[in-house]
């Protein structure tokens, strides 16, 4: 039987086992490459953020205290690492702007309703609503863990849910009608 | 929660096909693997010079500190002054030191 999560985390607390993280990691880069990337939205950059996430999961690993899923834990810890990124160039602002000029294009585009790329409808919300969005349908959490997460106020995360979810809506649909 | 109608399901799956495959999966979890273990070995370097320089200028002082100790002992206390000097004594001492640094160091704190 597989271990879970939780077995898996305790026995690395316990033995600093390398393997057992190793699973924890391999459960959940998929998980966390694609937060990275949809969040930053480049490539390269996702990729050394989602290394760094998970190096720095490794290190707080004793923090995990059970009470919510290992992977929201984690989510919130790369979403966490990714503000520091972002921080990391002076100004998150500026940050941002410079996440919003390196879009990667040299990835096939994955289409939704085979019309257009997610990436592309992300690209249409704010910060804040990209970031909501990401954490909710990405990573599986609720609008609470979201605005623990985030350290938004638990309205404004739902506010932001749903604005972002009704412009990606308006783009898919106004995109297909082009179609 | 979100609203879990067919578009809520449509948009969580597409943030499910957009996520890396698992064919990449075992070069990803090598890097961070190789990644996890090269902090400890800066780790280690760090505080294993900080440690070892500090040993090596107390045990300087260590002789002079074992040499100006004029104890009137008996017993296996007066044996082992007879049979160590001051240099063993802060060779001892030293080797006690770097042995702890060593025990330590390989440990997460």
């Amino acid at each position: 039987m597989q271990a879970s999560d939780e077995e898996l985390v305790a026995l690395v607390v316990a033995t600093q086992d390398n393997n057992a993280f190793g699973e924890l990691v391999r459960r959940h880069q998929g998980l966390i490459r694609g937060m990275m990337a949809r969040m930053s939205r480049n490539r390269a950059l996702a990729e050394d953020l989602a290394q760094d996430a998970f190096i720095r999961a490794f290190q707080k690993i004793g923090s995990f205290s059970g009470t919510g899923s290992f992977k929201s834990w984690l989510c919130k810890i790369a979403y966490n690492e990714f503000l520091m990124a972002a921080r990391k160039r002076k100004a998150t602002d500026k940050a941002m702007e410079k996440f919003r000029g390196e879009v990667d294009d040299t990835e096939m585009p994955r289409d939704m309703g085979n019309v257009v790329d997610l990436d592309r409808a992300l690209a249409t919300l704010k910060d804040d609503e990209r970031t909501a969005v990401v954490l909710c349908y990405s990573c599986g959490m609720s609008h609470s863990e979201a605005a623990e997460a985030t350290g938004m106020p638990l309205g404004t995360v739902k506010s932001h849910v749903n604005r972002g979810r009704e412009k990606l809506k308006a783009f898919f649909e106004t995109a297909e009608a082009v179609a | 929660m979100t609203m879990n109608d067919a578009f809520d399901e449509r948009l969580r799956a597409a943030f499910q096909a957009a996520q890396p495959g698992e064919d990449q999966a075992d070069a990803f979890v090598k890097k961070v693997k190789a990644k996890m273990s090269s902090p400890m070995k800066k780790r280690v370097v760090i505080l294993g010079g900080a440690g070892s320089t500090g040993s090596a200028i107390a045990g300087t002082q260590l002789e002079s500190i074992f040499n100006a100790v004029q104890l009137p002992t008996e017993g296996w206390m007066a044996s082992i002054a007879t049979f160590a000097s001051p240099e063993v004594m802060a060779t001892s001492v030293l080797a006690l030191m770097i042995g702890g640094f060593a025990f330590i160091l390989p440990k997460r704190i």
